[in-house]
């Protein structure tokens, strides 16, 4: 091998990938707002005793696991504004996109830690003499949402890595700048490995994060 | 808890504190209760002893409003707050908040701290205010010898703790009869006193109580009665030295032998 490493033309422009970062960091926050929020809407949804409600919560979910997060940015970007005639602007669109992906995997965990309270924490809510609202007020939601925290939080740099997706509908987001300056400056292999160390950068804290929560996580 | 040494029943005519009628109950095709009758007076400590599928734990289940009957009446001071009509259970919450029950683990809300577990239910359903619920959680873990425990989280208590914090909470309420379904028997053998120790404690308050448990000694320290249940039928009833002593039944004489290995 006798490649040079040249990180010069990455350093000269890095203002601009600092640029793509930023905005890669506000479509992944927008994203987690609306898929903790929606996640959580659904969960509810996908726990109900009428297959009425579960039904189009289920739908929803199995949409976006079973497809591919790059069809579905695609998807979105071109057959929504075609087919209804609908016409936001693109980072909208790339927030809607990652969110609503985001939404159905977080109703997931949601769900799974609902189900996993145990029967016995209902029974002593019950002899207590909570009532059916108050025993998923105080004690189902809170502890479900408590065990629910280290999933959420993987999902939620996993929709970080995900944001690269739409570089491909040409929001400016790091990977599209990261793109752009590696055609113009010729260092792909520079440039890409500086943008990999970027996320790298930024999601290994959470993901940190994620374990020490587990570890001191009761049982 | 009250501190005299007669518990007046809740209609004061001196009659049954709790009475259940007639109790058959099951699931499907699987009858579990097959006809139950029991009269509880007030004041009175009764052990339900039997074998696995005899039906004592889901006995103490229903007289908490936790399952469907399919017949039968549970009365508490008179009032009757259990009733089977036309395939449904019909629960009075008033009359039944007057029981407590502590169950056989997963007892404690892994969320909130051992305060937030006793005052949870005052807040909420008694509407008592925070700083009086904590008063009287702090008092009533005081004499638990559990005061240095206050602000623990369920996970970081011992498997004995987190029981008598179970009873704490329970008795935050104000019960005028506790069930104890099988509370020591997912304890380690070295905890199981402490926690046997607080519902003694209770028994010489005269606290009525009704108690699942395969623990022999304890059994006949607590039990101002045994209830011997087998195949969802009662098989015999009476004060400990006859059930446990001397039975007169060939079954409960046969379940001592086999399961405490007691020759009586």
């Amino acid at each position: 091998m006798n490649y040079t490493f040249d990180l010069g033309a990455v350093t000269r422009n890095f203002d601009v990938l600092l640029q793509g970062l930023s905005l890669t960091l506000q479509l992944t926050i927008a994203a987690n707002i609306v898929g903790l929020i929606l996640g959580f809407l659904l969960a509810l949804m996908l726990v109900s005793r009428f297959a009425l409600v579960r039904g189009p919560a289920t739908a929803f979910v199995e949409f976006f696991r079973c497809t591919p997060a790059l069809i579905q940015i695609v998807w979105f970007f071109y057959c929504v504004p075609m087919l209804f005639n609908v016409f936001i602007g693109s980072i909208t669109m790339a927030v809607l996109a990652l969110g609503l992906n985001l939404a159905a995997f977080n109703a997931e965990a949601y769900r799974a830690a609902i189900q996993a309270v145990p029967r016995e924490h209902e029974d002593a809510g019950i002899a207590l003499g909570l009532s059916p609202l108050q025993r998923v007020l105080y004690i189902i939601l809170p502890s479900a949402i408590r065990a629910s925290v280290p999933v959420l939080l993987t999902n939620g740099i996993g929709i970080l890595q995900q944001s690269a997706l739409v570089s491909i509908v040409a929001v400016p987001d790091l990977m599209y700048e990261a793109k752009t300056l590696a055609t113009e400056t010729y260092r792909p292999i520079e440039t890409f490995t500086i943008v990999a160390l970027m996320y790298f950068a930024i999601s290994l804290p959470v993901s940190q994060l994620v374990g020490w929560l587990e570890r001191r996580r009761p049982a | 808890m009250g501190n005299t040494m007669t518990v007046a029943p809740a209609q004061g005519d001196g009659s049954a504190l709790l009475c259940v009628k007639g109790l058959r109950m099951g699931y499907g095709p699987v009858e579990v209760l097959k006809g139950m009758d029991i009269e509880m007076k007030p004041g009175e400590r009764v052990v339900l002893i039997g074998p696995s599928g005899s039906g004592k734990s889901t006995l103490l289940r229903v007289m908490m409003g936790l399952e469907q009957i399919q017949h039968g009446q549970i009365t508490f001071g008179g009032d009757p707050y259990i009733t089977a009509d036309k395939g449904k259970t019909k629960i009075d919450i008033g009359v039944r908040k007057k029981i407590g029950m502590v169950f056989q683990h997963y007892t404690l809300f892994p969320h909130l701290s051992v305060l937030g577990n006793l005052i949870l239910a005052p807040c909420k359903v008694a509407g008592e205010s925070r700083s009086s619920a904590s008063e009287r959680a702090r008092a009533l873990l005081e004499r638990l010898g559990l005061s240095h425990r206050v602000d623990a989280y369920p996970a970081q208590l011992s498997g004995g703790q987190k029981q008598r914090v179970a009873i704490a909470r329970a008795l935050m309420l104000d019960p005028k009869l506790m069930l104890f379904d099988e509370v020591t028997s997912a304890l380690d053998p070295e905890l199981v006193a402490e926690v046997e120790q607080v519902i003694l404690q209770l028994a010489a308050q005269n606290m009525p109580m009704m108690i699942v448990t395969h623990d022999m000694w304890f059994a006949k320290n607590i039990a101002s009665r045994v209830i011997f249940a087998a195949e969802g039928r009662i098989i015999e009833d009476g004060p400990p030295e006859q059930v446990l002593g001397n039975p007169r039944e060939e079954r409960t004489r046969e379940f001592l032998e086999r399961v405490f290995h007691i020759k009586t």
